[in-house]
């Protein structure tokens, strides 16, 4: 099977066709990615968007890198993070407003165990919870994580750290109970 | 030393926060259909040169017959 990394370079090389065999690779993982963030309607509405971008971006992938997953994330988070800004909210001019985490937490499971870990995770500064959702959402390496947020995998690891540990008091008492 | 990232019995109840509902029927389908009319689009707008990106260079011999006329008889 070829990897998607060849497939995109056909792509970019005159069988626009190929990139679509990608898509079909990975849609299922992209829509779950915009839902677990932005909801489920949301993400039936943005998801045409992400390939498009892709589509057009698909120049810039270095083939070296065989599985596309992560860059597809990448983009995925720019379709969201437009998305987030462009809807009415007095407080879009800050760099928060893009990270609308109560938005997730209505979403989520109101259990009270549940409460005390959206509670931990709002707490945590939105690098971080990117990072730790990464990991623990999308199951992707620190290397496939630096891959998405475009940092060095050293900050995805010191961030990853900090996150857990500020997690960990809330997440061991959920393994007790 | 390798560190264990996802430590299962660790990540377990945040994984179990990010559950998602799989795309409903004709999601996946109408989002590939956005993808095909770019796709379409760059196929039908793809330079005869076989996407080399190379511009022809002018050709003098291809100017319009009126151009020509004017330029081989300029009195006229």
């Amino acid at each position: 099977m070829e990897t998607d990394g060849a497939l995109i370079e056909q792509s970019v090389r005159g069988r626009a066709d190929a990139f679509v065999e990608v898509v079909r690779r990975h849609e299922v993982a992209v829509h779950g990615f915009l839902a677990r963030r932005a909801g489920q309607q949301a993400a039936d509405d943005l998801l045409g968007e992400v390939w498009v971008r892709a589509f057009a971006a698909r120049g810039g992938y270095d083939p070296g890198y065989a599985g596309a997953r992560p860059w597809l994330y990448g983009i995925a988070r720019n379709v969201l993070r437009a998305y987030w800004r462009s809807r009415p909210d007095p407080s879009t001019a800050a760099e928060e407003a893009v990270d609308p985490w109560d938005d997730v937490v209505d979403r989520l499971d109101s259990a009270a165990q549940a409460r005390e870990l959206t509670s931990a995770l709002r707490a945590l500064p939105a690098p971080e919870r990117d990072v730790l959702l990464l990991v623990a959402w999308e199951q992707l390496s620190p290397a496939e994580v630096a891959a998405v947020l475009g940092v060095p995998q050293g900050t995805v690891r010191s961030r990853l750290h900090r996150a857990r540990a500020a997690l960990r008091p809330v997440l061991a008492s959920s393994r007790e109970n | 030393m390798t560190e264990n990232i996802a430590e299962p019995d660790d990540m377990g109840p945040l994984r179990a926060l990010g559950q998602a509902e799989p795309p409903g029927p004709g999601v996946l389908e109408a989002a590939r259909e956005a993808l095909w009319s770019a796709v379409a689009g760059e196929m039908l707008s793809a330079d005869p040169d076989g996407g080399t990106g190379r511009a022809r260079p002018a050709r003098t011999d291809e100017l319009p017959d009126d151009v020509q006329r004017r330029r081989a008889d300029p009195g006229r």
